[in-house]
């Protein structure tokens, strides 16, 4: 590719996104005092810090949430720029590699299932122009559902990008009990690149078969008001039940390791 | 006026911008290597130059299977394996060469070509998956390119394939105003002022034309005079081509026609349309340019051309002067001292060629007589109408009674002529908006009167085949009730054996059962009379009588 000047496979490159624009995705799920905030955007690392504080300032004015959420907001933006920087400087090891992206999301009413193909090593992708496209095609008006998928992809090859960095891989193995409930709708993402002289090579052909069409296509269901009460309920059930249980863990795991 | 169903069936004709010419089915061009390069460098192992070739002559297939509608690169992804991003690239690399989605209306607007609409028209097999069917085709048309244009220029295509008077004889060339044969070359020379007259006019070719080549300059001239009086001003050339491209493809749905067209409106369309004059020129443009290109060395060319499409299509029926053009009818009319004319039957594949014809064509189809009744009571309906159209039809009568009246001595078979008397009719229908000493109220009732009468022989030939439908439907729902009540009387029959049987093992069994007993009680007496006491042996005849009762 263009992008890679050098060529992939020999000059490592430096930790970034593996997409044209180097945006980390952002997710954020805060509960104070039985208020819940959920979103998810993509920042770019190189902005300054202030940016975060600022942002924070805004969201909690504009959704006129209580001012105890600016420093949560904030906080969890930082852990997660945090992360990212951790990696930083870092070389990756891409090879040429195509790892299937699942999509499975709901947004408002509108709940999206898909999965792909995605080029990791190709660092000139857009997420955010291929959700627009998925949208357009799908004919999808919400406008929110475009950058929801856009996320979900850029989290998915986040997760790819860190497994190639070499010293990244102990502490993703260790910090994957803690995001549970984050890595809800990315959980597939550890599952392995296809294998491309397989696929590409000179004996299979590049078209699916049919029967697997159903598979890579996109399935959209919008849902009533109702349902989506309905689910919103269980998902809050579950995640508290979640909480519990991970928290139930951290002690025993605290107690035991001091016993 | 549409292409009927039936032609489309037989062919396949896609439009792609002309400056996407360079599109092979079995080459990568140029113009591929150098806008998706990542293909062809062997940067990546899931990427070369046959996965390349798989995704372009899939998403074209997948297009083609059905040009009308607008294909989403979500729905072309799915049956592709490979990198979306990468698929997305090559996507969007189609669609901007026009390769797919050329001329869709809706979804994202495109931007209209500035060279002008140019279209070239291209032919493909009817089972457009089959990628190496589409090749074969494509090998073998470029073959003809080399035998069948003399003057070999590029970019002419003539396959000598049967198919081609279908394919080209036909509507779809008329897409586009300008031929991709024409090329550069087509515009110049006399064409120039046709373009003026609201539409770039090449002049058909067709095989069994070539003998008007020689006129072709004069009739060029005349026709664009006419045009120039259709043209209601505001219409430009690009809008009517976007016009004709609608038509084609949402047949009668003047709505999307209209918003197809946008800068103007469903009646302006439908005006417009009806404005157009539909004959040869209008159609010919694929073989318009042929005629262009050849002008210079035309006596070898149009030979050669006329040797080959000589066995293809009948030859036209010819009476001294050599012209069949509907124009020539004009002409002569206009000047009545002129009576000869030339005419021949059209083909189904060449009945396109005007409205007029394809109302003859039409009326054949339904019968002489189905026809003429339709153009009557179209006459008459528009008489009760406007009594004054009465006039106007009685001098046209005589007319064509006269023109008929001359034709069967001159030159035509018997079996023509009832064909002719249509078609004459016809004919001074269409004629007569050209004549200059009919007033425009004549020329409209003509005008209607025509387009009843196709609609009444359009009526007709539909109730045949709905009666013909209907017979044969009913034809085989009596096959099937036989067949049912055939199935019944074997089984009833089979029931019947078995009745049968069961009775014949039923006093089989009877008749066992007494020659049991019987024996039975011999032995009994024959134990009394032995003198053994019967309680003495209770058991075994106690059990025997169990038994046999």
């Amino acid at each position: 590719m263009k992008s890679l000047p050098l060529g992939a496979s020999k000059a490592p490159i430096k930790f970034r996104m593996p997409t044209a624009e180097n945006l980390i995705p952002i997710r954020l799920d805060i509960e104070i005092d039985g208020q819940r905030y959920k979103d998810a955007f993509t920042w770019n690392p190189n902005d300054p810090d202030s940016e975060v504080v600022s942002f924070a300032k805004r969201t909690v004015k504009d959704l006129k949430l209580p001012p105890t959420f600016m420093t949560q907001i904030a906080q969890s933006i930082q852990t997660q720029l945090a992360e990212f920087r951790s990696y930083e400087g870092q070389d990756m090891h891409i090879k040429e590699k195509i790892v299937p992206i699942k999509i499975d999301l709901r947004v408002n009413n509108t709940v999206i299932r898909d999965q792909f193909l995605w080029d990791v090593s190709n660092f000139e992708t857009d997420p955010e122009e291929f959700a627009r496209t998925l949208c357009e095609d799908l004919n999808i008006e919400d406008p929110e559902v475009g950058p929801a998928i856009a996320v979900a992809i850029r989290e998915q090859l986040y997760e790819v990008a860190t497994q190639s960095v070499s010293s990244a891989r102990e502490t993703r193995v260790g910090k994957k009990g803690r995001r549970g409930i984050e890595n809800v709708t990315n959980s597939k993402t550890g599952n392995s690149a296809l294998d491309l002289l397989k696929l590409f090579g000179n004996k299979g052909s590049v078209i699916r078969k049919r029967k697997e069409w159903y598979l890579y296509e996109p399935i959209v269901d919008i849902l009533s008001n109702e349902e989506v009460g309905a689910l919103d309920a269980r998902e809050e059930l579950n995640a508290r039940l979640k909480k519990k249980l991970d928290e139930k863990e951290d002690s025993f795991q605290t107690r035991y390791s001091h016993g | 006026m549409m292409p009927s169903s039936e032609d489309d069936l037989s062919r396949d004709l896609y439009s792609i911008p002309s400056s996407s010419s360079w599109f092979q089915w079995d080459e990568i061009h140029e113009t591929e290597r150098r806008e998706l390069p990542e293909f062809f460098d062997g940067s990546a192992a899931s990427r070369n130059l046959r996965v390349y070739k798989e995704y372009r002559d899939f998403i074209i297939n997948k297009f083609r299977e059905d040009p009308s509608r607008r294909l989403t690169f979500t729905e072309v992804r799915k049956s592709l394996i490979g990198d979306v991003g990468t698929l997305h690239k090559v996507f969007l690399f189609l669609e901007r060469w026009g390769l797919i989605n050329f001329g869709i209306s809706g979804g994202r607007p495109r931007q209209p070509e500035e060279v002008g609409p140019r279209v070239v028209v291209e032919e493909a097999g009817a089972g457009v998956q089959v990628v190496p069917a589409s090749s074969k085709l494509a090998s073998g048309r470029s073959a003809v390119a080399a035998t069948a244009a003399g003057a070999g220029e590029t970019g002419f295509r003539l396959p000598p394939l049967s198919s081609y008077s279908d394919v080209f004889g036909d509507w779809a060339p008329g897409k586009g105003p300008v031929c991709a044969v024409c090329g550069n070359e087509g515009v110049s020379g006399r064409h120039e002022p046709l373009i003026e007259g609201g539409f770039v006019v090449c002049l058909k070719c067709s095989k069994n034309r070539n003998d008007i080549e020689g006129k072709s300059a004069d009739d060029n001239s005349g026709h664009a005079d006419g045009n120039a009086n259709h043209a209601t001003g505001a219409w430009t050339d690009a809008e009517t081509l976007l016009l004709l491209e609608a038509v084609l493809k949402h047949g009668d749905d003047w709505d999307l026609i209209a918003q197809h067209v946008r800068t103007k409106s469903r009646i302006d369309c439908i005006a417009r349309l009806i404005q157009l004059p539909f004959g040869d020129h209008m159609l010919g443009t694929f073989s318009g340019k042929y005629d262009a290109k050849n002008s210079g060395n035309q006596p070898t060319n149009s030979k050669a051309i006329q040797h080959a499409s000589s066995e293809l299509l009948p030859e036209p029926k010819t009476d001294g002067h050599g012209h069949d053009d509907v124009k020539e009818k004009v002409a002569e009319e206009s000047t009545p001292v002129h009576p000869l004319k030339r005419r021949h039957i059209p083909s189904i594949a060449n009945a396109t060629d005007s409205l007029m014809k394809q109302v003859a064509l039409l009326s054949t189809a339904a019968g002489p007589h189905v026809a003429a009744a339709a153009a009557e009571a179209a006459v008459k309906a528009l008489c009760n109408e406007k009594p004054c159209a009465w006039k106007v039809f009685d001098i046209d009568e005589d007319e064509s009674r006269k023109k008929l009246k001359s034709f069967p001595t001159k030159n035509e078979p018997k079996s023509a002529v009832k064909v002719e008397d249509q078609e004459v009719e016809m004919d001074k229908q269409t004629d007569a908006p050209e004549l200059p000493q009919k007033n425009f109220s004549a020329t409209a009732f003509q005008t209607k009167a025509a387009i009843a009468t196709a609609l009444g022989a359009a009526a007709a030939r539909a109730k045949l085949l709905a009666d013909q439908e209907e017979r044969e439907m009913e034809l085989l729902m009596a096959s099937i009730i036989e067949a049912q009540m055939r199935k019944i009387q074997y089984k009833i029959k089979h029931f019947k054996e078995l009745e049968f049987i069961m009775e014949k093992e039923y006093t089989l069994m009877q008749q066992m059962k007494e020659s049991l007993l019987d024996k039975w009680v011999e032995v009994i007496q024959q134990i009394f009379q032995a003198g053994i006491p019967r309680w003495k042996d209770h058991a075994f005849p106690k059990s025997l009588w169990n038994n046999g009762s």
